[in-house]
């Protein structure tokens, strides 16, 4: 369980700081098809921004803006949307994540309809790999023993 | 007839008199309405600006501060400015300020955010020209052949208010060569500090007073106290 941090320095500039990471990932990923970036890359800084939050203001504060259930969901969201869009093409007649085929659907011009699904895809993978980030950062420092949940912890304490 | 006569005159000494006496209740009371009335108005003035100066924002005000720092930010870092893309940036900017809305004005004392940003400014000059006058004393201190340091740790009690003003203070003490700061605990300053004058110059207090100053703690003393003296003063000048 990380607890919040008692160094006033670090947590007010942490606090200033986090908004502006956040929104520096979502740059990040938005931009991945016009500059160096994309989902994978921003999808880190989201996380990392996370992580920060946690070792700073500690783990309740973390919980209360982003519980632990919303981290796997969006996780899984991630995965289906890249999934979903690659197989929206696969259906469409063409290949496996070939976006231009996605212009029937969008109704924009195939070299349109491919920036929009590469942005897709990257949406999705910033998203599962911000939550996967964030949840092996959390149960590394947790040791898994989820702060709160005293059943589960007895038992593991038994078991262990 | 001296009876009459000096009854005479007894009876216009004490008229005179009630007539002094009368006037100078008249004086009186002019005077207290005037203190009264004056000290009511500038109270609510006081109240007006310490009123600005420590209500919390609401969570919507925040919510909205926020998004607007967040979409500058955006749109430094985008530089296009066709519909998509300033919409991403607000769809982004909104989901970010949902998710922390409540961090980037967390704990302050909301003064006026544009005299704060003003006064900031006015700052960083001063803030450089003390950077480089201790960078000199640094090097000299570096460069003479007896290397006359002192190093010593010193504990400052601070009368700063909130922790944004605490980490502008640490961090201005620790960007000025030749001290750094330990740790804030307590309100209470830990300052490592390389030699006696550095010491000194610290102990003055006048890095603090201004910070003080940027973050408008210091104001609501310094506006009561001139205030409450000086301007009724002049209005009790004024009606007499």
């Amino acid at each position: 369980m990380i607890a919040s941090s008692d160094d006033i320095i670090i947590k007010t500039i942490a606090r200033i700081f986090v908004p502006f990471i956040q929104l520096y990932a979502l740059y990040v990923i938005m931009h991945g098809h016009y500059s160096p970036g994309g989902g994978f890359q921003g999808g880190v800084i989201l996380g990392a921004s996370m992580a920060l939050l946690l070792i700073t203001h500690g783990y309740d504060e973390v919980k209360r803006r982003l519980p632990e259930g919303v981290v796997m969901l969006l996780g899984s969201v991630g995965v289906l949307i890249y999934a979903g869009i690659g197989l929206t093409c696969l259906l469409l007649g063409g290949n496996y994540l070939d976006y231009s085929q996605l212009s029937v659907i969008l109704h924009v011009d195939p070299a349109h309809a491919r920036s929009l699904g590469i942005l897709g895809v990257e949406l999705g993978v910033g998203f599962t790999v911000m939550a996967i980030m964030y949840s092996i950062f959390f149960d590394i420092s947790t040791g898994g023993i989820l702060p709160g949940d005293e059943k589960r912890n007895e038992e593991l304490e038994n078991n262990g | 007839m001296e009876v009459t006569l000096f009854i005479h005159a007894a009876d216009d000494a004490f008229r005179i008199l009630e007539n002094a006496k009368v006037q100078a209740v008249g004086l009186l009371d002019t005077a207290t309405r005037l203190t009264s009335e004056t000290r009511w108005m500038e109270e609510k003035k006081v109240q007006g600006i310490l009123k600005g100066a420590q209500a919390t924002r609401s969570g919507f005000q925040n919510f909205v501060a926020t998004f607007v720092m967040l979409m500058g930010f955006w749109a430094l870092l985008s530089g296009k400015f066709d519909t998509f893309h300033l919409s991403l940036g607000v769809i982004c900017s909104v989901i970010v300020a949902y998710l922390s809305h409540d961090l980037l004005f967390a704990n302050v004392r909301v003064g006026d955010g544009r005299v704060i940003a003003q006064r900031f400014i006015r700052y960083i000059p001063w803030l450089l020209y003390e950077i480089v006058t201790a960078n000199f004393y640094v090097a000299y201190l570096a460069l003479s052949p007896k290397m006359p340091i002192d190093p010593q740790i010193i504990r400052f009690k601070t009368k700063l208010e909130s922790d944004i003003s605490w980490v502008t203070l640490a961090n201005s003490i620790t960007l000025t060569p030749g001290t750094i700061t330990i740790d804030i605990a307590d309100r209470e300053f830990m300052v490592h500090a390389l030699d006696r004058k550095v010491a000194g110059d610290l102990d003055t207090g006048e890095m603090e007073d201004r910070v003080a100053h940027i973050f408008m703690e210091a104001d609501h003393i310094y506006i009561q106290d001139v205030l409450d003296v000086s301007r009724i003063f002049a209005e009790l000048k004024r009606g007499m």
